[in-house]
Formats: C-alpha cells, structure tokens, sequence
C-alpha cells in the first residue's frame, strides 16, 4: 500500500474568534467519534469503540478551558495531526494501545513505601542501568 | 636462554619505557616538539615525549606496556641533525633535541610506510570485525591515499588462517606483522610458542606447529591487534562498535576486581573488554573475565520460584516472600539454627543486608561457601591484614622473592600472575612454590605439598629459605585454599611466627610481605564484614538456610529437614536443594560494590537491565526482612551504604586500598600465632582449589565459550566450533 | 679564475684538475697515482691457499711474530695504531675502526662486570664478494691472531667468529688454526704469554644474508631469528647476550696485527687521505680473469680491471657499466668507470660506494635490467620481514623490477618505481632497506633509456598496458576501466581555441 503523504493533512488555522476555533474542534472531536470503529478495527484492538471514543473525549476535556486563541490553534492542529496519523497507519499498534490505556494503568501506580514498590517492580530508586 | 634473551629485550627496551617503570626516575631531559618544549624523565621514548607536548604520533607496533620492536615504522618523526627520520618509538629523548612531526619528509614517510602496509593488506573492512575500531582504517583516513597504486598482476599475499583456539579468531591475510601479539604473549602471557616463521613478506605470525594457544590471559591480543588479524571469536559478526553502549565496571570472576569495560547492546552484554587501572589489572583481563559474558544469557533465573512436592512452581514474589515467612516459622528455627551461606557472587550490599537481618534474627550463624567456611575461619578475621593482599598488586613487581603457599595464582588471579612474569623476566625474582605443583609461567623452586614443607622452609637454611631470608622484599603470598584445608590453621600459624621473627624486612611501614590471596569476588568483603560464624553458632544444626549464590555448598551439609531458601542470578547447584528460590542481578545488572583481594572497594555499575522479575540482591532481603516481621532500617542504596560505613568505612572508601598498620597487623599476626591447632598434623597435601579455571562459577559453568575452553584447553580435545569455523571463513575470506 | 672553476667543480679526479692546472695554483702538491702495490707491502700472502694455512705456514709467513709485544703495549696503543692507520672499516659501512673500538673502552669500563665480546663477521654473504672466505682459506691465523690484538684493544673477554654457513671448508680451517692457537699457547688462558685471557669461538651461520647486519648477526648468535635490532642501544653498551660488543669484519680484524707490527703510518701511507690501506677487492663478472686481489686503496677502477683482470672481456669499450662495491651499490655506467678512484670517497662522490670492494663487470651483452631485477629477487628473499618498508617494498620493487625487464609496464610506472625506493630508504630498521632500494636507483639514474626502450618494445608487441601489467586487451572492453589503471586513451578533443576577438 503506498503512503499519500497528504491524506486527510489539513492546513494549520490561525483563527480570529473562539467561534471559529470552537466549530474546528467539534469538527474534529466528530471526526474521531466517527473513526473509533475504524480504529478499532484498522489496529485490530480487542476493546469496544466507545472506550476509544471515551479516551478521546478524555483528552478534549482535558483541554477545555482553554480560551487562548492561539493554543487553541496549536491544540487543533496536534489533534489534527494525531487524527491523520492514526487514520493512515502511521502509528504502531502497541503506540495507540499505551495510548488509549493510560489512564487505566495509571490508576494505583504510586506504589506505598518499600515492599510495594518491590513488588511490582516499579522502583524509582532502582540503580538503572545508564540510558542507551 | 629464553630468560636471557627477555632480559636482553627489557634492557633494549629499558631506555624507552619511563613512564612505566617506577624504578629509575633519575633526571629529567628537555627537548622540543614542533617548537614547543616539554620535559620529561630520562629514558622516555620520543614519541612519549611527543605524547607530552599534545602531538599524537601514529603507530601500530608500539605498545606502551610492551618491548619496543620499532618495526612498524609509522612512527617516524623527524629530528634536528638527523639526515634521515627516525622511529620515535624506539629513540630515547635526547636533551635538547628538536622534533619536527609535522614536516614534508614526516609526512612522506608516514604516507610511504601506510601504502606498504595497504598494499598487502585486504580490502575487506566491511566483513571485518575489527571495523570501527580498527587501527590501520583510521590511520589509513589520515595517512592513506585515497586510491591506491598497488596493482600489481601477482596479487596480494595470502596467508593461511591459524587455529588459536575457541577464543581468538584469526584472519592472517590482514596481519601487518606489528608483533604486539607475539610480545605480548612471550612478555605478559607467557606463551613462549606464539612467534614468527618466515622471513620477508612470508613472514607468519603462529604458534610454529598446529596447536591452540593455551593461556588464560590470550584474549588480550584480540585487543593488542591493530588491524582484524586477530580477533574475538565468540563475538564474531555480533555488533560493530559504534552500536554498543560502554558501562565501566568491575569484574567478579576472581578476587582481582579487573576493571571492565561492559559493552552491551539493548538488555544483552556483547562483550566485555579491559578498563586501565595501573594498580590493579593494567590493561588486561583474564579469558574468563573477558569471555564469560555470555553465561548471563543461560540458566537464568527468571520468576521466584516454589518448591511443592517435587517440582518448583512459578510464583510471584509476594506467594514467594510468603512462602518463606511460613517456612522459617514451620521449621521452628531459633537463634543459630537460622543459617545463612554466602556465595562467591555475592556483593557488599546483600553480604551487611544479610548479616543484619540474619543478626535481628538472633543468629550468628553468617557461613561462607567454601570448604571450612561454616567453621570459624583459620586465620581470625578481626584484623583486616590477616585475610587481605596486604602488599597491594602493584607490589608484586617489587617483591624480591616471593613465596607461594597452597595457590597457583595463575588459575586464581591470573592477571596478578602476569605481573610475577613481568617482574621474574625483568628483575632476579626467585619464587619458591609450596602446594600441588602447577604450571605457572615462570620457573619456581618446589619446596614440597604439605605442612611439612612450611615447616621446612622456616627451618632450613640454604636453598630457596637462605635466597628468601637475604631478599630485601620478600612476600609470602597465601591462598585463600590453605585457610581451607585442615592444615591451615597449623601453615598459617607457623607462617605468622616467621613473619613475626623477620618483621623488620617483612613487616615495615613500607612493606607487608604476608599477603593472602583470596580467588572469590565476595570474600574479602564477607571477611570486612565478618560474615563468619561464631565458634558456638557454628556448633549449630541448621534448620533454616538461606543461600545467598551460595552454589558450591555441599547438599549433605545441610539437614533434610531444614528449609532452604536460594537467592542469586542462575539455576546452578545452590538452586538445586532450594525451596524456594529468588531470582538475583548478576553482576552486569546492579551497581554494587566489591573488595578485590587487596581490600580495595570499587563500584560495578549496571550494564542492562535485570532480565524477568528478578530483583537487586539486597532489596530481596529487605523485602523479606519486612515480610518476616523486622523491617531493616534502609530503603535505598544511601541509607544501606551509610550502613556499610558503619560495618566498615573502608568498604564504601572507593577505589583505594587501604593498608593495616603495622602495629595492628602485628596483633593479627600474633592472632594468628597463637591460635590452638590440632595436636597432629593431617598431612593431606596442599591442592590446587581451581581445577578448571573456565569454569568456577555459576555464570562461568552457564558460558557456551567456556564450555569450549574447557574442552580445548582443559580437556585437550578438539573442540566444536573450530572445524565448521574453518569451513565458514574460507566461504568468505 | 680558471682553478677556481676547476675547484668548484670538485668532482673531477685530481689528476685532471692537474691538466687545468693555472698559474694562480702553483701550490697545489704533486698529484699521487694510486696502485700498483709492492708485494713486501701485501698483508694477505696466501690469499690463493698457495702455501701452508696451517700455523707453521703462517708463523713462516710472519704471523704471531712478538703478538705477546702487541698485547703488552696496551689497549690504547694499539687503538691508537688503528687510529693512526686510518683504517676504516671493510665490511662495507666504512667507519673508521680505531673510533669504533674505541667506544669499548668508555671511561669507567672496567667497573662493569659484564664479559665483553669480540664478534667477528665472516658471514660474508653479498653477491660478488669473496675476500673474507680467501682470507679465512688461505691465512685462517692472521684472523685468529687479528682476534686477539682487537679483542686485546677493546679488552674482550672472547671473540665469536660467526662464520656463514655454506663456508664449510673456511670453518674447518679457522677452527683448525684456533684448535692449533690454543695448543701453541697463542689464545686461551694466557693468550701469548701475554697473561691475558681470551677465547675464541667459532660459530656457523645458517645461511642468511641479513645475519651479516651486526645486530642481526648478534641475534644469531644468541640463538634467535636473525633479525636486526633498534639502535640505540648500539652494541658497544648491550650487544651480545647484553654485554658490551663490537662486530667487526674479517679482513678488518685480520690486518690489525700487522698494522700493530709496521706501524699505522706505513699502512696510512696507501691510498688518498681519508681513505688509506690496502684492500682485498673481488672482481668478478665479464673480464677475462676474475679475482680477489690485495691492491692499493684509490687505485683508479680502470686500472685495478685492466692491470689485474686482463680487461674486460672483449676490451674497455665493451662494457656496459660496473657495479663497484657488490650488490647494494649502485651501478656506474662505463663513463663513470673511467674516472672514478677505488675509494670510499671517490665512489661515494660518483653516487655509488666502495662498500665491500666487489667490483662486478658487466659487459655489453648484459641485460642490465634483468641483472637488477635478480638483485631484486635477492633482497626480496633476504628480508627479514621485520619492518614494514622493507618487508612490502622489496616484494613490490622485485615485481615491478620483473615487469620491467619483460617490459611490460607504462613509463609512467618507472617513476613510481623510483619513489617506492625513496619510500624504502632510509626508514628501516637496517641497511637491507638501502641496499635494496640503491641497485634500482642506480638503473634508473644510468641506463632509464634502456628500461624505456624495453617498456616501448613490449607495447608495441602486445598494446597498452596498464599499471601493474595487465595488458588492456585482456580487460573486456565493457569494463570501465579507472584512470590510475592508467589506460591509454585516445587522443582527446581539444576544444577549439576561442575566436580572437
């Protein structure tokens, strides 16, 4: 399958009111709503499309409160940069995976005093082996 | 004849060798490089002058821990009032001389000398493994044309590949004749046969008939060669150079504490090469050292494990750390029958976690893994001199005579060998030898195998003892076997007493001839922090023990009934009686200390990362500690090595040895010259402890390569890999 | 003003200066002819093997006459006879003997523990040379008494006499006259009565070419490969089994006794200044009776040809050029031959060298550049391998010499010939390096024409060739061939010139 660099590419917006932006997120947020079967199917992801949806609606309201028109033009574009490149297979599925399931690994991961953090391994005071 | 004729070549060598010799440091001459003036001591080679004043010469022959052959020729500089250039490394600094590297004749000459050497040399660089690291290719870059002349019809000089073994690879077509291989094993290694057939252009570097090279110390020439000719075997076509990550550690296969370099690419060690440190290895490791590496890959263990019935069962470290806790209950043990057994693997950190929970246990009963090592050692360890290579490694090559008992240091520390070679080549060096006979790679006098020997030595007066007593640095050199055999405490003692009677040579602020010479990683820290029973602990029956890499143990020694917990990093013997087994770090995943034989700490660090569920050893047993009730009070490595510093200051005191005083060492020796030994003497023969120098320990006894060595060197066989190897280089040589 | 031009030329021999002679040099002193030398002057008289070698011949012929005289008048005088001589040495290099011996006897020697040897050379091995076997043929005693006198001057404790292999009847004879020395007295214990100690041995090569360098001579004798060694350290502080030594050649060691006995002035007394004695030289090649001959040093090369070889084969003007001084010099074309003096300096003036004084003649029907490509092949053999210059250089000259002499190469390979001999001389370990690299040079400097004609015979033969002998025909025309192969191309279109404006 050949790659079209420009598939689903969508030019960077500067806008001038938050109207404008506002409709080019719902468009976007609509965008991914519609996508999240195809996702799933695309990735071959054994979990339900509206856990996909769930995940990125997360991320919407993450940034909600924005009001700077010119974050808000930055956020539009990375999301629509994300958009194209989960559509086009640009990510690998383990990428999308970690991804959508963050949120759920994240729950309990500060592991209290000595013995818990051993025994799930996760131990910020491990000696690591110097990064590669 | 050999000897002399080594001799003859130090003394040729002699004038270009001061930067390393400590001996004559006499007067210091100044010339000038390029203009610039440098000073340097009397006798410094010219292109250690150059090094000086920040010039950098090209050479391939000259090494600075070798004789000067002077014949690769690359290292020619030009020199005031000399008509033609000069080898630099083979003309001493001369006062007042003017050098000039950077002339027209010098880089003509530099450029002749590269297109000979191109001009026979293969062009295969992208099937070589030396690529990357590669002398004659990065001084080719700069020397080099970039095409080349050499077209000659008759072709280029083939020559026939030499079978060295399962450890050195050799592609001879490369060979540029620089030799370092062959002074390095008649120097360093003691490998007298590795030399040079032929004359002119045929001139062949092997071993003169077909044989293996048989050396412990033969890797070394894999990183001595300049160009592809010899290289690693076991790393053939495995990683370029640039690929790998460095992490400077230390070595655990003996008691030396080489420094290493771990080369590993993402979770796998690729290899492992020499780090300089001038006070302990040099530049060299031993084969072991270098080439065990790949016993990390096998045996591991990966998942805690759980005896039920007669299986072990995968668990997960809170079903595991459980399991214990119910064991050390159900098995009823109290104070001393709680037995812990240290390993040769074992690092400082886990050895004072270990003790300390063992101690809040209320036992006493800390044993080590070695023959006698539940009793309370022969030789008291209250003072650290009793125990330690008291006249640190460098010394050897200032000791006069040396006597051995009970060791053959060239199984046992075969990088300290190296420097009694060195030292027997250059100097009058008389060594007496005390023990099962063993070759060693210098002459010694035989003096007997048992303790009737010692005996003898103190008493005689002529032969080796007149030679020993007339020696203005005698060293007395102790195997950690002897504290080991019945007879040790009996050895020890007559050995302390003539150590007392002659301490005005042996014992002075300068020099502390009685040395022991420990052969596992972890003892000389164990011995620190006295991670031995008491006399009444040792009395003891065991109904608890916990094997920390303990794998020598014998399985009859420890009581059916008793629960046996195993922590370490392979499936070896000590695994084996467990019941429930932790998985460990090896020494290439944790950053730990060790304390070589010397009593000098240093810091490993971690290469990769620990492969499974496996844990850093001393966390297991704070984990546990908490699991049994009695949390140890450290949480991270801080907190336990400021610990340690209270065990011992000297074992976080990184990097240097600290020496006994002597007043100190002196109620050592008096320790040792009291203790009571048994009326009669067993009169068993003192043996060699290391039958198989390839295989000592679990991650050596896991090594596919040692596994070859042991055949091909060990076994004399005809090993594997060497007939489908010839076979596969001729495919693409 | 017209000597001064004569002066500045300097090259000329002096008896031609003379010719030119102006008013304004009225001073210059009446020039010598060198040669002819007498024989009551002769050191060597059994150089044919005529008389007796054994010790009666040679006491009858005057040696160990009052040796015990010599020995007792000391170390320095007999340095400084050997000085006064103004002997130099005949192995070749040509250093003056007294200095050299001189340097055993270093202020504070005697504190020294060490035993110090006298090694002496006879591992005569240089193609045409042939005095030192004669010697050690005809008159083995005046080498063992020559031992003595220099081991006596440098205060040996022995002497090694390394005697080339092949030389089986020379090593029974010498062995012979130091078994009848030792019975007579003569060395040993009390060498002469003279109560000092000296031994001598004699040791057989193997049969090596480079084992006539000293260090590798003395590397021989220790027992390993004969392979030079780095200097400095130079002998005469670690040399033979690391004790001080000097290696000395035969003819050398031979002439000092009678040197001792008549004086050094009587021997400075022949040859030019700076170049006084008598010498054996080997003439051997196209003259009508080759020999070994005791002459006069600076006797003029034509005449040492035609007085004692009965002349070139076929007359003067049928020689093609000689090779004075054995292989490692270079060779002097027949112009050359008619001027220059049989001396070190004369001959290093004409850029050759006297070394060992092995004239060898070549005649007309010479293939000059085949007889320099077997002197190739002889230095290629006798490498030792050690460094690499010479190791990679010899093999690559002897190549590229065996191309040539077929005439298969370009011309523009004979410069890069020449530079590949630069490359080689003067950067190794040893003189093997020079002596290898001096013959192509001297080709070169003399007879390139004939190396160029051959080159163009064989292309006009067989077409192009490109560098390294591979003929242009045999490569397939597809192939595209790199410009340093060197192929001939054709003529390339120049772009016409530019209008004038």
């Amino acid at each position: 399958m050949t790659t079209i660099p420009a598939r689903l590419a969508k030019r960077a917006v500067a806008h001038t009111s938050l109207a404008s932006a506002r409709a080019d997120v719902l468009a976007l947020y609509r965008d991914f709503y519609r996508a999240a079967p195809e996702i799933c199917d695309t990735y071959a992801l054994d979990i339900p499309p509206s856990l996909v949806r769930t995940r990125y609606r997360q991320e919407f309201e993450r940034n909600k409160h924005v009001t700077d028109l010119k974050v808000l033009d930055v956020l539009i574009l990375k999301g629509r940069q994300e958009y194209q490149e989960v559509m086009n297979t640009w990510k690998m599925r383990a990428q999308l995976l970690g991804f959508i399931m963050a949120p759920i690994e994240r729950q309990g991961q500060h592991p209290k005093g000595f013995l818990d953090s051993f025994y799930t391994g996760k131990d910020e005071l491990a000696v690591l082996p110097m990064s590669p | 004849m050999l000897r002399l004729g080594a001799k003859r070549a130090l003394r040729s060598g002699a004038a270009s060798r001061g930067f390393q010799t400590s001996s004559k440091r006499s007067a210091d001459v100044t010339l000038t490089v390029d203009g610039k003036s440098v000073t340097v001591p009397q006798g410094t080679a010219l292109i250690q002058a150059c090094e000086a004043a920040g010039v950098t010469i090209p050479r391939f022959c000259y090494h600075d821990r070798l004789a000067i052959a002077g014949n690769c020729r690359m290292c020619l500089v030009e020199v005031a009032r000399s008509p033609k250039p000069v080898a630099s490394c083979a003309m001493p600094a001369m006062p007042g001389a003017q050098v000039f590297t950077n002339t027209p004749m010098v880089h003509e000459a530099r450029e002749g000398v590269m297109e000979f050497l191109l001009a026979n040399h293969p062009l295969d660089c992208p099937i070589c493994d030396q690529g990357g690291e590669c002398d004659l290719q990065d001084q080719s870059m700069r020397y080099g044309s970039d095409r080349t002349r050499f077209h000659e019809i008759t072709g280029k000089r083939a020559v026939e590949n030499k079978d060295f073994g399962p450890l050195v690879k050799t592609v001879m077509n490369r060979c540029i004749q620089c030799t370092r291989c062959v002074r390095f094993a008649n120097e360093v290694a003691g490998v007298e046969e590795l030399g040079t057939t032929g004359r002119g252009n045929d001139l062949q570097i092997g071993m003169y008939v077909e044989k293996v090279m048989d050396s412990e110390l033969s890797g070394n020439v894999v990183d001595l060669c300049p160009v592809g000719a010899l290289t690693s075997k076991p790393y053939a076509f495995h990683a370029r150079p640039w690929e790998l990550k460095d992490t400077e550690s230390i070595d655990v296969m003996d008691a030396v504490g080489s420094n290493i370099n771990v080369q590993s690419r993402g979770p796998k060690v690729m290899r492992v090469q020499p780090r300089t440190n001038e006070d302990v290895n040099e530049e060299w490791i031993s084969d072991k050292t270098r080439y065990a590496y790949d016993g990390l890959q096998f045996q591991r263990l990966m998942t805690p494990l759980v005896r039920q019935g007669d299986r072990f069962i995968p668990a997960s470290w809170e079903g595991a750390l459980t399991a214990i806790r119910a064991g050390l209950t159900n098995s009823g043990a109290q104070g001393n029958s709680i037995k812990a057994i240290a390993g040769a693997l074992a690092d400082t950190e886990s050895l004072v976690a270990l003790k300390d929970w063992i101690n809040n246990l209320g036992s006493d009963n800390t044993a080590l893994d070695c023959a006698g090592g539940s009793e309370p050692p022969a030789a008291t360890v209250d003072v650290r001199s009793n125990y330690l290579f008291n006249a640190t490694i460098p010394a050897l090559e200032q000791a006069d005579a040396i006597l051995l008992v009970g060791t053959n240091p060239r199984h046992e520390a075969a990088v300290m060998n190296s420097r009694i070679r060195k030292s027997y080549l250059h100097t009058g060096l008389e060594v007496g030898f005390i023990g099962e006979r063993a070759e060693t790679t210098y002459e010694y006098e035989y003096l007997g195998a048992d303790l009737k020997a010692v005996d003898e030595f103190v008493k005689s007066k002529n032969g080796f003892a007149a030679k020993f007593k007339e020696a203005k640095k005698p060293m007395i050199v102790v195997g950690s076997a002897l504290t080991e055999h019945p007879d040790g405490k009996a050895a020890l003692k007559t050995l302390a007493k003539y150590v007392q009677a002659n301490k005005g040579k042996m014992l002075t602020p300068e020099w502390n001839g009685f040395c022991v010479l420990q052969r596992h990683a972890s003892r000389a820290a164990a011995y620190d922090i006295g991670f031995v029973p008491t006399a009444s602990a040792a009395k003891a029956t065991p109904s608890f023990v916990y094997l920390l890499s303990a794998d020598d143990v014998d399985p009859k020694s420890i009581p059916e009934s008793a629960f046996v917990v195993y922590q370490g990093s392979h499936g070896d013997l000590g695994a084996q009686i467990a019941d429930v087994v932790l998985p460990g770090a090896a020494y290439t995943e944790k950053g730990m200390t060790w304390v070589n034989t010397e009593g000098r700490a240093q810091m490993g660090r971690a290469a990769v990362s620990i492969p499974g569920a496996a844990r850093e050893d001393w966390k297991i047993i704070r984990a546990l500690s908490e699991v049994c009730g009695e949390p140890l009070p450290y949480d991270d490595i801080v907190q336990l090595r400021d610990r340690m510093w209270e065990v011992s200051p000297t074992l976080v005191r990184y990097d240097s040895a600290e020496p006994t005083s002597v007043d100190v060492a002196q109620l050592g020796l008096a320790q040792m010259a009291n203790a009571l030994t048994p009326a009669k003497a067993s009169g068993k023969p003192f043996e060699k402890p290391i039958k198989n120098f390839y295989m000592t320990d679990p991650i050596s006894r896991a090594s596919v390569t040692m596994a070859h060595c042991t055949k091909a060197f060990v076994k004399g066989e005809g090993y594997g890999l060497s007939k489908d190897e010839t076979a596969a280089q001729a495919s693409f040589a | 003003m017209l000597a001064k031009a004569a002066a500045r030329r300097g090259l000329k021999p002096l008896w031609n200066v003379q010719l030119q002679r102006g008013f304004a040099t009225v001073q210059d002193p009446p020039v010598r002819h060198y040669g002819g030398l007498k024989d009551q002057d002769r050191i060597f008289t059994n150089l044919y093997s005529r008389h007796d070698h054994g010790l009666k011949g040679a006491q009858s012929r005057g040696d160990w006459h009052r040796t015990k005289d010599i020995l007792a008048k000391g170390d320095s005088w007999i340095i400084q006879t050997m000085k006064d001589s103004g002997l130099r040495g005949r192995g070749g290099a040509g250093f003056p003997s007294g200095l050299k011996w001189s340097f055993m006897n270093k202020p504070g020697w005697e504190k020294d523990p060490r035993p110090r040897y006298l090694v002496v050379n006879a591992d005569e091995g240089e193609p045409g040379t042939c005095k030192d076997r004669e010697i050690m043929r005809g008159d083995p005693h005046k080498l063992v008494e020559g031992c003595l006198v220099a081991g006596r001057a440098m205060n040996a404790t022995a002497a090694y006499i390394y005697i080339r292999g092949e030389f089986y009847q020379e090593a029974s004879h010498v062995q012979q006259a130091i078994d009848e020395a030792y019975k007579a007295g003569l060395i040993g214990k009390n060498a002469c009565g003279s109560g000092y100690k000296f031994d001598v041995y004699l040791h057989r090569g193997a049969g090596a070419y480079i084992c006539g360098e000293e260090t590798a001579l003395i590397e021989s004798l220790e027992g390993k490969q004969g392979k030079p060694r780095l200097k400095p350290p130079f002998p005469a502080d670690v040399g033979l089994f690391g004790c001080p030594s000097t290696v000395a050649n035969v003819e050398t060691v031979s002439v000092a006794p009678t040197i001792c006995r008549r004086g050094g002035k009587w021997f400075a007394s022949f040859g030019r200044e700076r170049n006084q004695g008598t010498k054996l030289f080997c003439i051997s090649g196209h003259v009508n009776n080759p020999c070994t001959i005791e002459e006069e040093m600076s006797i003029p090369l034509k005449e040492l040809v035609e007085k004692h070889c009965g002349g070139v084969r076929g007359g003067w003007d049928n020689l093609l050029g000689i090779i004075p001084g054995g292989s490692s010099v270079p060779i002097l074309p027949i112009k050359k031959c008619e001027e220059v003096l049989m001396d070190f300096d004369s001959l290093k003036d004409a850029q050759s060298g006297l070394g060992t004084g092995a004239v060898i003649v070549m005649d007309k029907s010479t293939d000059v550049v085949a007889a320099i490509a077997r002197f190739a092949h002889f230095y290629k053999h006798e490498s030792c391998g050690q460094c690499t210059p010479c190791r990679e250089g010899t093999t690559w000259m002897m190549n590229m010499m065996d191309r040539f002499a077929e005439g298969r190469g370009q011309e523009r390979e004979i410069d890069m010939l020449l530079e590949l001999t630069k490359q080689v001389e003067g950067r190794t370990i040893c003189a093997l390096g020079d002596a290898a690299a001096w013959p192509i040079q001297g080709l070169m400097r003399h007879f390139r024409p004939e190396v160029e004609k051959r080159l163009a015979q064989f292309k006009a033969a067989n077409g192009p060739v490109l560098f390294g002998g591979r003929l242009q025909r045999d490569v397939p025309s597809e192939l595209a061939i790199p410009d340093n192969m060197g192929p001939e191309r054709p003529e390339q279109q120049l772009p016409p010139p530019p209008a004038a404006a």
